[in-house]
């Protein structure tokens, strides 16, 4: 959610500190700031505090516990004014579980114009547009104390233009009931999404908790206007708005549940800036609260509990100072807290919720780290051990191990959204994928390997089968003499005929725990990471005559000099000794070395005449190196 | 004849499970195709939660109980049940190193399948300084000595409290994010059949590519899963 730090600043007495600050002191010990911009944070808000800190006063509370500075003033904490009783809007509620409260103004001889350009500014600080006087005061009250609120323009609600008073209803979309929204897109209702209706032309005028509807919108030539401030079920809003694939802010508040206390302050609020900014007078406020929630009980903790789950030293006077800048009614005991959580709250019901808040605003720095009590006996590593055998013996015998995506085109299990549509099941074999990576292998051989080398994979993942999911081996070839199969029978699974491109080893059925309880997996170093590049390499071969005594790193030196950054590998494939013959006075011992270049660049694919180029340096550097030595074409 | 090569993941997962080991952390496994039990509510994330948007889901077409699991959580219930069923009470301490499904778009720092590192503690004194301490040398060991940890507030439905945890990197000079972790929820035990009133313990999940990733420069997570060998020659492996 993104704030204003000017808008938090009308909260407090002092000025605040720079932005910079208020960042860190959210971030060590409330929420992580996605964003500082220029006088505004981008606050990531997550769902536990969502009821309460999606607003400005949220945020102004928690900074105001964090840094130890008193609000000026408190929104929530004030005396609701007693609002006029005349009846002014008549009510129904079909479900009070979906509906949880109702309050309606209404309010007469209003001027609807453009905002103020204070309202202006603050609702364009974090990111709103302007759209006229009434509508930024219902948002402006919802940003700064997260009520969502909504007015309708009253003459437009047939009852009210019969001259009595507008009756509203709020009940569940029936089959085949439209609305068009404020944005002006049709929309079909399905049954059971949360409507407030115009209850004499049976119509939606809005879809509760998430958008207004046409019907009923401000204009400039609206006089009259009917203000809500509600609350809705938080599944019930959270439902609608994924069915019609709406999220708004007034959704996103209500799915979190809000407590039903704050739509008063909300509608206190809204009607005060309206009238303020709009002109006209409140006629009366219908208050439809069927379920009036009981006094929450107290949560009470120890001072053990908060110390022993945090692992802490804190004293009594520190705990006792955390719930007071919290604002929490506190009555303390000998050893315990047992704290009465505001209404706004709604996330402190258990023990370790107050344990939470003690930690967090205290700073977990504060709390040194402490090494785990020693462990009796052995860990159970066995089935992690046995698999990593069966990998250590492939190793052995050449195999080089991959791994590859879970997604397939096609499978016995589906994907509802898959990510990728090309692949929207999951893979039954590791077959396909193990034949792929070995055909981009052999591309990359001669990077990695010597002429002589090929690659041989394996993969060890799991597969889904309709028959349920299990942990399969597969490898690109059977080995050297059926070797693996050796192997393979020698890990308790069943042997198999044919070849490699359909045996496949179940290793959710071989006996991984037996065969790994007493071994210790080989230890690997990796060395430093060294980034290769995604374009193609061109080979080049060297091959020269060089004299008996000639070492092949020396060689192999000034190649690497002279070949340059374009080598990403140089090796010696190729030694040959030309045996000694009566008739070949050149065959006196002499020797050929053969050596491999692969040239690639990280920036582009490399050209032919580039990589000539380097060999033809190469050549030149090689003949002069010495003149016993012949560069064989 | 040459050897072969293991994928950097197996070697890294060697590494680490040595260094849990030493710390008496067993190695624990569950399916990757979860039930909705497992991977949500039974850690504490009912249905039509907003909790459930934190992750990206992949369901199942035709099987509305079932997801690919969005996190390796769900092992840390499958095998408290599984101790629970067989008379074990705690202490446990497990491992999952296990491949995590997020339906997310993928580039240079996501993918929508990858690894996490789940880990869970659970005893009658386990604490959050233990859940530091247990960072501090697991990092330590694994990165180096001049690592530091710091822990900031989060939200899991399955941890109370919640942190992320941030280490420091002295190459890059600064902090780097490395994934969530907490206090198991009194909610969870009791979902388990694990006396909440008397156990309690700490979880943690980070990604095991990304733990990887920072430890050796790694600039991309797509190089993982790839079935690229040239990612296996990447690092001057030195054999023993």
């Amino acid at each position: 959610m993104k704030v204003s730090t000017q808008w938090l600043q009308k909260y407090f007495a002092l000025p605040l500190p720079s932005t910079a600050v208020i960042a860190d002191a959210l971030t060590f010990h409330a929420f992580e700031i996605e964003e500082v911009g220029d006088g505004m944070l981008d606050i990531k808000v997550l769902p536990n505090r969502a009821a309460d800190c999606l607003s400005h006063r949220g945020i102004a509370k928690e900074l105001s516990a964090i840094l130890n500075i008193p609000l000026l003033e408190d929104p929530l904490r004030g005396a609701l004014p007693a609002f006029p009783k005349k009846a002014a809007l008549a009510v129904v509620i079909e479900d009070p579980k979906k509906c949880l409260r109702y309050m309606g103004a209404l309010v007469k001889r209003v001027k609807v114009g453009p905002s103020p350009a204070w309202l202006k500014e603050a609702l364009e600080s974090v990111g709103q547009r302007s759209i006229n006087n009434i509508v930024d005061a219902t948002n402006y009250v919802m940003l700064d104390i997260g009520q969502p609120l909504h007015a309708f323009d009253a003459h437009k609600i047939s009852t009210f233009v019969g001259g009595s008073l507008c009756q509203l209803a709020v009940r569940g979309a029936r089959t085949g009931e439209k609305i068009e929204t404020l944005s002006r897109d049709l929309l079909e209702l399905p049954e059971g999404v949360l409507l407030i209706t115009d209850m004499g032309a049976e119509s939606p005028i809005g879809i509760a908790g998430v958008k207004g509807g046409i019907a009923a919108e401000i204009t400039t030539s609206t006089m009259d206007i009917i203000v809500e401030s509600a609350n809705f079920d938080g599944t019930t809003i959270r439902r609608a708005a994924q069915v019609l694939k709406l999220f708004t802010d007034a959704s996103l508040r209500f799915q979190n549940r809000p407590s039903p206390e704050l739509a008063a302050y909300g509608m206190r609020d809204a009607l005060a800036l309206i009238t303020a900014i709009a002109g006209g007078e409140v006629e009366g406020v219908a208050d439809e609260y069927p379920d009036r929630p009981m006094v929450r009980p107290g949560v009470s903790v120890s001072l053990a509990k908060i110390n022993s789950i945090l692992g802490s030293n804190f004293s009594k006077k520190e705990v006792e100072m955390v719930f007071k800048r919290l604002g929490f009614e506190t009555k303390i005991t000998s050893e315990s807290f047992i704290v009465t959580p505001p209404f706004e709250r709604a996330d402190i019901t258990i023990p370790e919720d107050l344990v939470e808040e003690v930690g967090r605003i205290q700073g977990y720095d504060k709390i040194s780290a402490s090494e785990l009590p020693s462990w009796e006996g052995s860990p159970d590593q066995a089935r992690y051990r046995g698999i990593e055998r069966m990998k250590d013996q492939l190793v052995e015998q050449g195999f080089t191990e991959i791994s590859t995506q879970s997604f397939a085109k096609k499978g016995d299990v589906v994907l509802a959204n898959p990510l990728d549509k090309t692949k929207p099941a999951l893979r039954t074999s590791l077959r396909e994928n193990l034949e792929e990576a070995l055909e981009r292998a052999k591309q990359y051989a001669p990077l990695v390997l010597t002429p002589h080398e090929k690659f041989k994979l394996f993969e060890i993942g799991t597969v889904f089968p309709k028959e349920g999911e299990y942990l399969e081996l597969q490898t690109t070839e059977r080995g050297f003499d059926g070797e693996l199969s050796r192997t393979v029978a020698a890990w308790g699974l069943p042997a198999q005929a044919g070849d490699a491109a359909t045996m496949r080893d179940n290793l959710s059925v071989a006996k991984l725990e037996d065969y790994g309880k007493d071994y210790t997996p080989k230890e690997h170093k990796l060395g430093a990471y060294q980034p290769f590049s995604i374009y193609p390499f061109i080979v080049r071969d060297v091959a020269l005559w060089v004299s008996k005594e000639t070492k092949a790193e020396d060689v192999e030196a000034i190649i690497r000099v002279n070949a340059g950054e374009l080598a990403q590998k140089i090796y010696l494939f190729d030694t040959f000794v030309k045996p000694a013959r009566a008739d070949d006075a050149g065959g006196d011992g002499k020797k050929s070395f053969a050596f491999r270049m692969v040239l690639q660049s990280f920036e582009r694919t490399l050209l032919d005449a580039e990589a000539n180029v380097v060999y033809k340096k190469v050549v030149k550097a090689l003949q002069a190196a010495n003149k016993d030595w012949q560069v064989r074409a | 004849m040459s050897l072969g090569r293991l994928h950097p993941i197996s070697i890294a997962i060697r590494e680490i499970a040595e260094i849990f080991d030493r710390m008496g952390f067993g190695i624990a496994y569950g399916p990757e195709l979860e039930d909705d039990w497992h991977n949500f509510t039974a850690l504490n994330v009912p249905a039509d939660h907003p909790a459930r948007d934190m992750q990206d889901t992949f369901w199942i077409k035709g099987e509305p109980g079932k997801v690919l699991r969005t996190h390796t959580s769900s092992v840390q219930i499958r095998y408290m049940e599984e101790q629970v069923k067989k008379g074990i009470t705690p202490p446990y301490r497990i491992i999952v190193p296990g491949k995590v499904f997020r339906n997310e778009a993928t580039d240079a720092t996501h993918e929508a399948q990858f690894f996490q590192l789940e880990g869970l503690a659970i005893g009658e004194d386990i604490t959050l300084a233990h859940l530091k301490g247990t960072f501090d040398r697991f990092f330590r060991e694994y990165f180096g000595p001049s690592i530091k940890t710091r822990f900031r507030p989060s939200f899991f439905p399955f941890t109370e409290p919640s942190i992320e945890v941030d280490v420091w990197f002295e190459k890059e000079n600064r902090w780097l994010e490395l994934g969530g972790a907490g206090m198991v929820h009194p909610q969870v035990l009791e979902h388990v059949g694990v006396d909440a009133k008397k156990y309690q313990g700490f979880a943690f999940g980070p990604g095991l590519e990304r733990i990887i990733m920072i430890k050796y420069g790694i600039p991309d997570a797509r190089l993982f899963h790839s079935g690229d060998v040239r990612f296996n020659y990447a690092f001057g492996e030195k054999l023993p």
